[in-house]
């Protein structure tokens, strides 16, 4: 009495051999897809003012690690409600910075992301402080 | 009441793992927090545990290219010992005038280290064209003598009237080598291809001598460039010990029964 193909297919996939490399594609191929989805190199944020208020026209810069250290990439100018927009972020290790001459600057903070060119809305805003 | 007995061994077994598998818990611990290894007091427990490390190797260096060639020339070397270590261990188990002289032969040339025949070694992949390309770098792992004498060990397990009956039933020597003798020695098989994994997964030598190309490095040759380039980064180097270990690691748990099975088969012979 011969096992019928479903069953042997069935018993093939309960082989850690197989089942294991499978489910490890899998995963590859769906973290793959996730990255193709998310890799527009778009980074959002905010720039307030030191009571919270939102910052217009400030100069955000995008910092990139090359190599060995941090160079600039690109600058945008923040809009009324102080949100600024990055569209060509090529890295996976970058820093953001803001300054407006009449409202001082913000400390350049670190953003890590998990592949390069993931898009990323920053959590908090960018406060700019004068004197620092 | 045997529980209890046994109970002291198992105690003494868990301290004795735990020894060894402290330097691993190291490597992963400081792979994904960065913790200076000599910080003080040390911390067992990862601070600020993140995956960034692994993400910085990946991107410092054509991590995925230098995984291919390494699963290419590791799954060439696979194939290659399974089938030559297969034959040899086969025909070690034959009746035929001096095979004394061959055992002896094969167990001297054991104890030439590989670094005394690089320079034939080299020659000999330079004559058939092969540098700098993925059967080259497989090449000098094609077969090793361990492991046909894990086959060997394997085989003479097998009962003489089988191989007898396979030959009364008109089946060639080829034929009960892969119908007969390897599917009765499945543990021999994950023997091999977990040993020539390893030994093809971690060489460094060779493919340092054997590449011309970035494109044909592996692993480890990556992992010695990538030193060269990050050395201050803790996190990131242990993060890639840990990317290179990681294949190795997960074939030998997939096949731990077998490959204990393989390397203990004839041990109980009398």
């Amino acid at each position: 009495m011969s096992a019928s193909p479903r069953s042997a297919a069935l018993r093939l996939l309960r082989n850690r051999f197989v089942l294991v490399p499978l489910v490890l594609l899998v995963l590859i191929a769906g973290w793959n897809v996730f990255v193709l989805t998310h890799n527009h190199g778009i980074v959002t944020g905010r720039v307030v003012d030191a009571v919270g208020r939102p910052v217009a026209g400030a100069t955000v810069r995008l910092w990139v690690f090359n190599f060995t250290t941090f160079v600039e990439q690109a600058s945008v100018t923040t809009a009324a409600d102080g949100s600024f927009r990055f569209t060509d972020n090529p890295s996976h290790n970058i820093q953001i910075s803001a300054e407006k001459p009449d409202a001082g600057r913000s400390e350049r903070i670190a953003v890590r992301l998990y592949f390069a060119a993931q898009d990323r809305a920053l959590p908090q805003p960018l406060r700019l402080e004068k004197g620092s | 009441m045997r529980r209890r007995r046994t109970f002291p061994v198992h105690l003494a077994l868990i301290a004795v793992s735990a020894v060894m598998l402290l330097p691993f818990y190291w490597v992963l611990k400081t792979s994904i927090s960065g913790d200076n290894i000599f910080a003080y007091p040390p911390s067992v427990i990862p601070r600020d545990p993140n995956p960034f490390y692994y993400v910085d190797v990946w991107y410092a260096i054509p991590f995925a290219r230098y995984f291919l060639n390494s699963v290419i020339v590791s799954g060439v070397t696979i194939a290659a010992n399974v089938v030559l270590n297969a034959m040899a261990g086969y025909a070690l188990t034959q009746t035929f005038r001096g095979k004394s002289f061959v055992l002896l032969l094969f167990l001297s040339c054991m104890m030439i280290p590989f670094q005394a025949t690089i320079i034939p070694a080299y020659l000999i992949t330079g004559r058939l064209g092969l540098i700098d390309s993925y059967l080259g770098l497989a090449l000098p792992l094609f077969s090793t003598i361990i492991c046909i004498f894990v086959y060997k060990a394997s085989f003479d397990a097998v009962p003489r009237s089988l191989i007898d009956a396979a030959r009364v039933d008109g089946l060639s020597q080829w034929t009960i080598i892969w119908r007969v003798m390897l599917p009765l020695a499945r543990s021999a098989t994950a023997t091999n291809v977990i040993l020539s994994f390893i030994w093809s997964w971690n060489n460094f030598m060779w493919p340092l001598i054997v590449t011309r190309t970035p494109e044909m490095q592996t692993l480890p040759l990556g992992l010695a460039r990538f030193l060269s380039y990050q050395e201050d980064s803790t996190g990131a180097l242990y993060a890639f010990c840990i990317m290179v270990l990681a294949p190795g690691l997960l074939l030998f748990l997939m096949a731990q029964k077998e490959f204990v099975q393989g390397l203990s088969a004839g041990a109980t012979k009398g």
